[in-house]
């Protein structure tokens, strides 16, 4: 059951929710800005020169949300293709150093990823998966895959054996359970693991810029340059812009499993 | 026969290792059978050999006269009902009704139609469309048991279903199933650590310790001539005293009393007394010809639904729990009482060779 919030819950709420909208409402009003210098409180005069020039087909935008959502999406089918069966291990398996499986897992997001990277980048050269799309799904899986073990691992456990049991008295073969007991009781931890995958995969920079070699451009690599060379309208708007894509995916998302899976007071 | 076990051979190594042995179990067609013992005496693992969750080391199980030893449990068609009502939580009371029907592909017409029969058949028709998580605890497991009964299996398990269950709810419950199995009269196969619910329910049934079947019978049989002693003490007898039968006497250092049982020579054993057979007076009794009669102090009084539950110290280190209906209304802790034993209703037990 839902509750309602009361006025001690009320208060910080509202504080995060300022924390939260107001730099995205600085963005916009940044990104429709031209000059906007202390100590002005808005900006002086508007105008959608950054929008025109984001928009405009030379800029090369829309091929970069395009890879940037190749990108998220494949990560997330190859973390869910590992994080499945190593969730089940974890989740409803006791093994030895089962524990410290769990921790070393975790690893790759301890350790910063780019130190990792940098080790992992002569491989990948010698392999010559460096500039290609391959190459950077996989440096991406590197800083997200610990997410989605994490999450499913969690849902797994809350599964256990029992409901399977049950199932399968009820004449249940293994794809029907499957289909019906195991996705069902998985498909939080596993929306829950594809969004943050999604969005740690979307505002990646120097893992993409360095396994990519420039030759793979998403979104944020085409913010990064304006965001630190002085154009900041440009670099608000594909902020924006970034900000809309990762929206509408998460919502796509939330939806469509909900919409598979009608997802019940779980 | 609906159910049949052979040379069932099993090792269990949960808590405490022993190795389930069942020579031969049989449960015949529309029988309430149950299978009684205290916990850890292998009855849900016997449970779930026959469910298919688990696989025995040995022995064949026969369902209906076909082997279904090695059959996945998907394929049995037998259902099982757990301590816990294992509730899709997911899915509305309907779907979770309907579940084994869809397995099997019935239409969603005939799902729903057949489903909102065991809905009313429990009790709850109405409740369509809520979820589990929407209903309290004796609701959820009256789904279960609809859940379990819709595909009108031929046996159907049932793991100790009332025991997390509030003690006034089960005595519903135990009606609701016992009406259930009167009306569609299918066999089950119900296992209970709890003898109430073993008297109120059970045709027949198995007593188990340690993975073995002890004894099988009507409750009625077993609690009045008990075969076993554990049977005697599962079913709540606590006058059971050690002694020596020698002709038709039965001695213990305490007290010695003639037997309907009779043995040459002499033979160690247990002399087993039920409670209500004991008869209990103020004044000395009559010589009954058999002299069994002993006297004794109360030490201890105890009321409930209309019965007296008395126990006589007749020595310091001999005591008997009798019970009789309330008509000793006078009778206080400390009174000074007669016991008469009825030569035919004591049991002798000879001693067990492990």
């Amino acid at each position: 059951m839902k509750r309602s919030l009361d006025n001690a819950t009320l208060v910080p709420f509202f504080f995060v929710l300022v924390l939260a909208i107001l730099p995205v409402v600085f963005l916009i009003l940044l990104s429709f800005s031209r000059g906007w210098t202390w100590p002005d409180i808005f900006p002086s005069s508007f105008d959608a020169r950054a929008w025109r020039y984001v928009m405009s087909p030379h800029s090369g935008t829309w091929q970069s949300i395009w890879t940037s959502l190749k990108l998220a999406l494949i990560t997330t089918f190859i973390n869910l293709f590992l994080a499945l069966p190593a969730g089940n291990a974890l989740g409803r398996y006791e093994f030895p150093f089962r524990k410290l499986t769990e921790i070393l897992l975790m690893l790759p997001i301890l350790v910063p990823p780019v130190v990792i990277l940098m080790g992992l980048h002569r491989t990948f050269i010698r392999l010559s998966i460096t500039e290609t799309l391959a190459g950077v799904v996989l440096a991406h899986v590197l800083p997200t895959l610990p997410y989605m073990i994490r999450s499913v691992t969690v849902s797994f456990s809350k599964l256990g054996f029992e409901w399977e049991e049950q199932a399968q008295l009820l004449g249940a073969d293994w794809s029907k359970r499957l289909f019906h007991v195991v996705l069902p009781f998985l498909m939080p931890g596993i929306i829950a693991g594809s969004a943050l995958t999604i969005l740690i995969s979307m505002s990646q920079y120097v893992i993409t810029l360095l396994v990519g070699g420039g030759q793979i451009i998403t979104v944020t690599m085409r913010m990064f340059p304006y965001v630190n060379g002085g154009d900041q309208a440009t670099g608000a708007a594909y902020a924006v812009l970034f900000a809309l894509v990762a929206l509408i995916l998460l919502i796509l998302l939330d939806l469509s499993l909900n919409r598979l899976y009608r997802e019940k007071r779980l | 026969m609906e159910l049949r076990m052979e040379k069932i051979r099993k090792k269990i190594s949960a808590g405490a290792d022993f190795v389930m042995d069942i020579p031969l179990l049989e449960v015949g067609k529309g029988e309430f059978f149950g299978l009684v013992g205290k916990s850890g005496c292998g009855k849900t693992t016997l449970l779930k050999i026959i469910a298919g969750l688990m696989t025995p080391d040995e022995g064949s199980i026969y369902l209906q006269e076909k082997e279904i030893t090695g059959l996945a449990a998907e394929k049995r068609g037998i259902a099982m009902v757990f301590q816990q009502d294992r509730l899709f939580p997911y899915m509305n009371i309907l779907e979770n009704v309907a579940f084994g029907l869809k397995m099997k592909g019935l239409s969603k017409k005939e799902r729903y139609q057949r489903s909102s029969v065991f809905l009313s058949a429990v009790g709850l028709s109405g409740f369509e469309n809520r979820y589990p998580l929407e209903l309290s605890g004796g609701q959820r497991q009256r789904i279960a048991i609809a859940r379990a009964l819709v595909t009108t299996p031929p046996l159907v398990l049932m793991d100790e279903p009332f025991s997390a269950l509030d003690p006034n709810l089960r005595k519903e419950m135990r009606d609701l199933v016992l009406d259930l199995h009167r009306e569609y009269g299918m066999t089950i196969l119900f296992v209970t650590h709890d003898r109430d619910e073993a008297f109120y329910l059970f045709q027949r049934m198995a007593v188990m310790k340690e993975g073995k079947i002890i004894e099988t019978g009507s409750p009625r049989k077993l609690y009045e001539s008990p075969g076993k002693i554990h049977t005697a003490h599962f079913l709540g007898i606590e006058n059971i005293f050690e002694g020596i039968l020698h002709y038709d006497r039965f001695s213990t250092s305490h007290f010695s009393m003639k037997l309907r049982a009779l043995s040459p020579e002499k033979k160690k054993g247990v002399l087993v007394i039920r409670p209500e057979t004991i008869g209990l007076g103020t004044y000395p009794f009559p010589s009954d010809g058999e002299g069994n009669i002993l006297e004794g102090q109360i030490t201890g009084m105890n009321y409930s639904f209309g019965i007296l539950h008395i126990k006589v110290n007749t020595s310091q280190s001999c005591s008997f729990d009798l019970t009789c209906t309330n008509q000793y209304k006078d009778l206080k802790e400390g009174d000074r009482v007669f016991l008469s034993f009825p030569a035919g209703e004591l049991v002798f037990l000879p001693e067990e060779k492990e």
